[in-house]
């Protein structure tokens, strides 16, 4: 297995073109997987795996907008690189409305088509990064009991231990128990650490 | 100063067995003067006929009895001896005066020794005394008041002759000695001259001369003005005009308008001059030959002129030959004339009984004639050429207009063959084919073929041809009609030009509406050309390139570019402007090019394409560009048909098979709407769209591409929902037609 994982998945019916933008991604020292269709594509697909896809817009059956429906749809965040036959800018304007990289007119140079390439790979990496980083805070989260859960959202809505032990029925010193290892737990010392990891996880005040 | 020259061999015999004798004949006018040329013509041909030897002929021309200048005459002596190349004639002929004092002049440098036969002149002219012994001379001794006498004789009521007599010097010399031998005649007659005169001025004093007048014709070669006449065209011309009668001097004047008389006998003179010319070559030394002069043969005469001027053949002198009469059938042939009297007299009774019938038939005549006339009138007011053909005689009968029609002259004879020369070649087997047809099979036949005119243009005509079926029932007589159908010819090629080029203008169209598929289809090899043209540049950067992966790389970018070429080709074919070719068609794989040209449209507007062709089809005659045409239409209209389906249901069938007749049938079905019931009648017609972006000719062009094809298209409403359309191709055995 490559040390880098990066790899670009090249999408177009044509299978010349196919082939060759392939061969010429490889030179250019990317892991490259062709495809000959829509469909073939999206049931190898792996949106876990680092990497971007090429594809051209005008495709028998699935064309590259609804692909690209179909690989940003809920978490995914595959960046995409459209190549097109004509430069249609209504096409492009929905394309870039809904993420795409870059959208590129055939026939692409390689220097074009391998900067637009760069561009997806640090997006997917910050994408990548982004996703670890919940993942872990997610983690971290689950191993709270739905107590200290509850502790945490009073905590991070700026309420005071005996704000919520009012709110929750209880006494303070019982707030205080739950608030410290929910702290030791998350391994946060200060309530901004905490704040700004809850906005990560998307948990509101 | 010019001279003409012309050594004619005048006989063929082989050299080998006899000597020819080399003659040189010296003039001293050009060729056309008479009497002089009518003196060489009889002689030469008497010489050449009566001779045992082959007669080598030199004939010289000296126009120096014109211009009369000795001093100018060296070139011709030179060029005399040139002509001959250093050997001397065995017989030297001056003809006339003029020619024999030029010889006299220069006999040392011509030939001394040679003999020479001094041909036509007067006896006054060369008198014995300057003759030598090697010299001889046939010569004529004009009888000059006897022309006069003869005048008098015929009109005694004359009192003014002109005398027409030249300018030149040998004319001067004449008029000066007719003169003088006329002067006896002073108390009887005013004589005029007309030496004095151009020839203009002559003929208006002939057209108005006094009356009891005659003009007495002498010579003319050259008038005052200096203008040369060649005599027997001026005489014609005098005689046309002259209010008197001509009187001439030669025999070869008779005939041209002169009266007659006594005259000068230039045959005679001829012949005697070979007589002559033989003894000399037989030996005989010249300067012994005294031959007698050429007098006045018996006086002779012209029919038609005496008539004209009231001159009673009564008048003439005893023994007087009268020539251009028209003769009695009593004169010629008494006893004959008696039978057919006789014969007549039985005929007469015969004839009356036969009477009665000969004015019906006449009536009857008359009446066809009128019939036949009208018919004529009628069938050359439109244009239309009559005929009839007889194969047993090879008799043509036509209209007079026919040969206007053929462009023939008018005077040219109206033969079959005639006819056909003017016929287009490559028409004519197949015209006259058409009318070998009419006969042999009692039909009627119809053959459009082309004449060609003599100015080059082409003419369309049509050929209508019936056998005549005779009274025996057997057919051997063929009639018909010809008529000029060039314009409508040219009408048709002109509307066969202008649908093609409505056709043309289709394409362009329908390919303008396609131009971003058709970009596409460019841009897809052209992008993996350059994509695979730098990952060969990268391998390279790479140091130790794999040469197998580079020729991959390298026969990917020529396989592309083939495909480039393809698209392209394809798109020139369409793009092209230019007539009908018959090729032979493959019609799946024009099925394939051109759903191959719609690939991408047909991605764009998400309609899928089923095709069910089948295999073995025949292969039509045809245009691939024109029915690939009609083709990339039927498709357009579907897709274009199917913009309201939902995009699960948008599909297209095009499906190919050979019909039962053993042609080819294209079916294009679509899932659109169909075809409404008011929209029916109205698919053909030029410029009838449902589209909003239409031109509404598309069908029409189809239509008109497919029938000139021999085949039918059609389009209806199909089962299933959708229109269907459907053309069909005959197998090649089928004629295409025409344009």
């Amino acid at each position: 297995m490559n040390v880098d994982p990066f790899t670009v998945f090249v999408v177009d019916d044509d299978p010349g073109v196919l082939k060759a933008l392939s061969r010429v991604l490889r030179a250019r020292g990317y892991a490259v997987r062709p495809y000959a269709s829509p469909q073939a594509f999206l049931a190898d697909h792996d949106p876990a795996a680092p990497g971007c896809a090429v594809l051209d817009v005008a495709m028998p059956g699935l064309d590259g907008l609804a692909l690209q429906q179909a690989l940003t749809a809920g978490e995914a965040h595959r960046p995409v690189i459209f190549i097109t036959g004509k430069g249609d800018v209504p096409t492009s304007v929905r394309a870039m409305k809904a993420g795409a990289i870059d959208f590129l007119t055939k026939p692409v140079s390689d220097e074009v088509l391998v900067e637009a390439i760069a561009r997806a790979r640090n997006k997917d990496a910050e994408a990548r990064e982004r996703h670890a980083e919940l993942s872990a805070i997610q983690a971290k989260l689950a191993a709270l009991t739905p107590r200290e859960r509850e502790v945490l959202g009073h905590v991070v809505a700026g309420r005071l231990n005996k704000q919520i032990a009012g709110d929750l029925g209880t006494v303070e010193k019982t707030i205080k128990v739950h608030r410290s290892r929910m702290m030791e737990k998350l391994g946060l010392r200060t309530v901004a650490d905490l704040v700004r990891m809850a906005e990560k996880a998307g948990i509101s005040r | 100063m010019c001279f003409a020259a012309a050594p004619v061999i005048l006989s063929t015999i082989d050299a080998a067995s006899a000597e020819a004798r080399r003659v040189l004949l010296l003039h001293a006018f050009g060729h056309p003067y008479s009497p002089w040329s009518d003196f060489a013509a009889s002689f030469r041909a008497e010489l050449v006929k009566k001779s045992p030897d082959p007669i080598d002929l030199y004939e010289v021309s000296l126009d120096t009895a014109r211009v009369q200048d000795p001093q100018g005459e060296a070139p011709f002596v030179e060029y005399i001896r040139a002509l001959l190349g250093g050997r001397s004639p065995d017989l030297i002929v001056p003809v006339g005066a003029p020619a024999a004092f030029f010889l006299q002049r220069h006999r040392a440098q011509l030939y001394p020794t040679t003999p020479m036969l001094i041909l036509g002149a007067d006896l006054r002219r060369i008198p014995g005394a300057r003759l030598t012994k090697y010299d001889t001379g046939v010569l004529l001794d004009l009888d000059l008041p006897a022309y006069l006498d003869n005048v008098l004789r015929l009109l005694p009521d004359t009192t003014n002759v002109a005398v027409v007599v030249g300018h030149s010097p040998v004319e001067r010399y004449w008029a000066s000695e007719v003169q003088r031998e006329f002067e006896r005649f002073g108390d009887r007659v005013t004589i005029s001259w007309f030496n004095d005169l151009t020839f203009g001025e002559m003929l208006r004093r002939a057209a108005t001369m006094p009356p009891r007048s005659a003009i007495f014709w002498f010579l003319l070669s050259e008038d005052a003005a200096g203008v040369p006449y060649s005599q027997d065209r001026a005489l014609e011309t005098m005689r046309e005009v002259a209010n008197v009668p001509v009187f001439g001097m030669g025999d070869y004047e008779l005939g041209r308008g002169i009266v007659g008389g006594p005259l000068m006998q230039t045959q005679a003179l001829g012949h005697a001059g070979a007589e002559v010319a033989l003894r000399i070559f037989k030996g005989e030394t010249p300067g012994d030959i005294n031959p007698p002069a050429v007098l006045f043969g018996a006086p002779t005469y012209d029919a038609r002129e005496l008539q004209r001027w009231g001159i009673a053949e009564s008048r003439l002198p005893p023994g007087s030959i009268v020539q251009f009469r028209e003769p009695t059938m009593w004169e010629q042939h008494p006893g004959l004339a008696v039978a057919a009297a006789f014969a007549f007299a039985l005929q007469t009774a015969v004839l009356a009984v036969l009477l009665v019938q000969r004015r019906r038939r006449r009536r009857a005549e008359t009446l066809l004639k009128e019939s036949e006339e009208r018919m004529t009138f009628a069938a050359s007011s439109v244009n239309l050429s009559l005929w009839q053909f007889d194969r047993d005689t090879g008799e043509l009968w036509t209209t007079d207009n026919c040969r206007t029609l053929f462009g023939l002259r008018d005077d040219a004879a109206l033969t079959r063959e005639a006819l056909l020369a003017t016929i287009h070649p490559e028409d004519r087997e197949s015209a006259v084919a058409s009318l070998r047809q009419a006969l042999d099979a009692n039909q009627f036949a119809i053959d459009d073929f082309r004449v060609v005119l003599p100015d080059g243009r082409i003419r369309w005509v049509r050929a209508r041809a019936r056998a005549h079926v005779g009274n025996l029932g057997g057919s051997n007589r063929v009639a018909g009609t010809f008529i000029d159908i060039t314009e409508q010819k040219d009408a048709a090629a002109e509307a066969g030009l202008r649908r093609q080029e409505v056709a043309h203008l289709m394409r362009v169209y329908t390919l303008g509406e396609l131009s971003g598929a058709i970009a596409h289809e460019i841009n897809q090899p052209l992008t993996a050309i350059l994509s695979n043209a730098q990952a060969a540049l990268h391998l390279l950067d790479q140091g130790s390139p794999d040469s197998a992966e580079l020729r991959d790389v390298l026969k990917d970018i020529v396989h592309e570019d083939r495909r480039a070429g393809e698209v392209i080709q394809r798109l020139r074919g369409l793009l092209k402007k230019g007539e009908k070719k018959a090729e032979t068609l493959d019609v799946n794989s024009l099925v394939h090019s051109t759903i191959a040209l719609l690939r991408n449209e047909l991605i764009i507007r998400k309609i899928a394409v089923k095709v069910d062709l089948a295999e073995a089809l025949p292969a039509p005659a045809g245009d691939s560009i024109q029915l690939q045409q009609v083709l990339l239409n039927l498709m357009m209209n579907a897709m274009d048909a199917m913009a309201d389906t939902p995009v699960a249901q948008r599909f297209i069938a095009v499906s190919t098979r050979t019909t039962s007749s053993g042609g080819v049938e294209v079916r294009v079905r679509d899932r659109g709407a169909g075809i409404g019931p008011a929209q029916a009648d109205q698919l053909f017609q030029p410029f009838f769209t449902t589209k909003g972006h239409g031109l509404g000719l598309g069908l029409t062009i189809c239509s008109s591409i497919v029938q000139a094809h021999g085949g039918t298209l059609s389009l209806k409403n199909d089962e299933s929902g959708g229109a269907v359309a459907v053309f069909t191709l005959p197998g090649h055995e089928i004629l295409l037609a025409a344009q």
